[in-house]
């Protein structure tokens, strides 16, 4: 079992957070929403596996690179 | 008549000897540093430089020039006992049955570490430059050395200037002949440089690594305690700093990738580049076009997929694709002709350009031009990047610089707007000096800038007079919006045509088709182009 992080690519803030902890997850499947150059960017699981930390909420700043999810693969 | 058939005999003899001779430097060549070396290397996970180029090639198409050169052992009677070859193997060859220059480093022998002989065989200002300067053919560098090491000058006795192997020849083949560089071990120093003086460049994931200097060095300089993946890794070199193209999974990959790019380049400025035949009809109409861009104007998409539905099927074959990721570049054909497109990515700041995007658009712009690829812009930009990272980042400079780059391109353009077009760097995306072509798409709108982003400084008073400001600053939006319907441009024929999304690929077929025309009358290298900002 190995674990992926999930980065932002953009500078924003969390909008929408689609996943719990432990919920399991296919690739391609949006995670949570942000909201940058008044556009919904989604943050999508790039493999299938299980949440195992959300380390955003809603509202919240978010840098470019930052993660905001980590997901447990494999 | 004895002492004449001997003499015969002795001739006969001296040519079998030389010809054996040769026979067996040719067999030392091939050797390489030995077989141990080749199985230490072969351990890495890694080719040697002979079978790299056989495989990067068609298969028995590789000519070697220069299998002799080498450091050469006597015996006391002057008879060559064996000879190390030198370390860089080179030649002409064929890649789907066009010719190429191609060279490498062997790191069997001392590492690949520079050779001494009276003309350096690659690298900046070997004869492999030069042979792909004289035949006008492209020129594949296989990098695996760290160039030049403080021990030659003790052999030498005093240092050279920087320069006495100099770029010269590198930087004046890349207004003539496609360069491609593939850095397939550890390049530091010279070949690092000569690397990035290539119009494609490509290195191996977690084999490859490339940097101005090693660990050591940096570690002396910065006290930085870094390894090379660390260093000049992938992750580095190509996904953070965009300073190697692309990344492949293997060498294997890397050759496959190299030939991929080579395929839609001319074999020099003064040829168009090969139409390749296509099962793909040319008026082949896409009913997910149609539905492709989301209702919703803040919801962004899958650009890469609407380009798979419009250019040729399989046909595209990105560059950059992990490096200033709010603009794609990719080559691509159109009913067999080589095209460039430069489209926005909506997932990534909505495809507002940033510094990154803005630096590779710029090369891939100036690549395109440089060989007579006609360009495609298929637009869905609201402008510049904003923000403080944006403006530390130097967006408007390197922003600008693109558009530069785009209004210096003499290579005909076609823009395609499927959503937005805004601002500067919406204006780098047309030809403004030539057609100004520029077709959009029922979801396309454009402007100096989004309705929102403007409507609250330009109408600050008659908001904040409101009884209700944020119901006027609505009302006064809702009322600009209606007057951006694409349509209204159309009338004023400020848009040359809007189309139906699935009329998309025969739309832009003809025009290219129509484009090629025009190439043929613009072979030839390019003047240069002013000093750009």
């Amino acid at each position: 079992m190995s674990s992926v992080e999930v980065k932002s690519e953009v500078t924003g803030s969390v909008w929408k957070i689609g996943c719990r902890v432990g919920d399991t997850v296919t690739r391609d499947q949006e995670l949570v929403i942000l909201e940058s150059m008044k556009m919904e960017i989604p943050v999508i699981a790039p493999q299938d596996g299980r949440i195992k930390e959300l380390l955003v909420a809603e509202g919240d700043s978010i840098a470019e690179d930052q993660t905001i999810a980590v997901v447990e693969v494999g | 008549m004895d002492d004449r058939k001997t003499a015969q005999t002795g001739t006969q003899t001296s040519c079998e000897d030389r010809f054996e001779e040769l026979a067996r430097r040719r067999a030392w060549s091939l050797e390489m540093g030995g077989q141990e070396a080749i199985e230490r290397h072969h351990d890495r996970g890694r080719l040697t430089i002979r079978e790299r180029i056989d495989q990067l090639s068609d298969k028995g198409s590789f000519q070697e020039i220069g299998r002799l050169t080498g450091k050469a052992e006597y015996d006391e009677q002057g008879r060559v006992t064996h000879v190390q070859p030198a370390p860089y193997v080179m030649g002409v060859a064929e890649i789907d049955g066009r010719p190429v220059a191609v060279g490498g480093e062997d790191y069997t022998v001392r590492g690949g570490t520079s050779w001494s002989g009276l003309r350096r065989k690659g690298g900046q200002g070997g004869f492999i430059e030069d042979a792909a300067h004289e035949y006008r053919i492209p020129l594949v560098n296989l990098i695996d050395g760290s160039g030049g090491a403080v021990t030659s000058l003790e052999s030498r006795g005093y240092t050279v200037f920087p320069g006495v192997d100099g770029f010269d020849r590198s930087v004046e083949l890349m207004g003539e002949v496609p360069v491609v560089s593939a850095v397939m071990g550890t390049a530091a120093g010279g070949p690092a440089g000569r690397a990035i003086l290539s119009h494609f460049s490509v290195m191996v994931r977690e084999s490859s690594q490339i940097f101005a200097a090693g660990p050591p060095v940096v570690e002396r300089a910065l006290g930085e305690k870094l390894d090379r993946e660390e260093l000049g890794g992938s992750g580095i070199a190509v996904d953070t700093a965009g300073t190697i193209d692309n990344v492949a999974d293997s060498e294997e990959d890397c050759f496959r990738q190299i030939r991929r790019f080579l395929g839609y380049m001319p074999s020099n400025v003064w040829e168009l580049p090969p139409v390749w035949p296509t099962d793909d009809p040319v008026d082949r109409c896409e009913d997910a076009l149609t539905s492709i861009i989301p209702e919703q104007r803040t919801r962004p998409y899958n650009m890469r997929r609407l380009l798979e539905l419009v250019f040729d099927d399989g046909s595209l074959f990105e560059i950059q694709p992990t490096f200033g990721k709010t603009v794609i570049t990719m080559l691509g054909r159109m009913n067999g002709q080589s095209v460039g497109i430069v489209a926005n990515n909506p997932m990534v700041y909505g495809g507002a350009m940033d510094a990154r995007g803005a630096r590779k658009q710029t090369h891939f712009v100036e690549l395109c031009d440089n060989f007579h690829i006609p360009l495609v812009f298929v637009v869905d930009i609201p402008g510049f990047l904003v923000g403080s990272g944006a403006e530390k980042a130097g967006t408007l400079r390197d922003g600008m610089r693109a558009v530069y780059a785009g209004l210096k391109a003499d290579v005909p353009i076609l823009t395609l707007v499927v959503r937005k077009c805004f601002g500067m760097a919406g204006m780098g995306t047309i030809n403004k000096k030539s057609l100004e072509f520029k077709v959009a798409w029922p979801s396309g709108e454009w402007g100096s800038l989004p309705v929102e982003g403007g409507v609250k400084a330009a109408y600050r008073r008659e908001i904040a007079a409101a009884d209700d400001p944020a119901a006027k600053e609505a009302e006064i939006e809702e009322r600009l919006r209606r007057l951006s319907s694409p349509f209204r441009s159309a009338e004023a024929f400020a848009v040359e045509e809007i189309i139906d999304p699935r009329e998309t690929r025969p739309y832009i077929a003809r025009f290219i088709d129509l484009a090629r025309n025009r190439l043929k009358t613009c072979c030839g290298q390019k003047l240069k182009s002013g000093v750009r900002p």
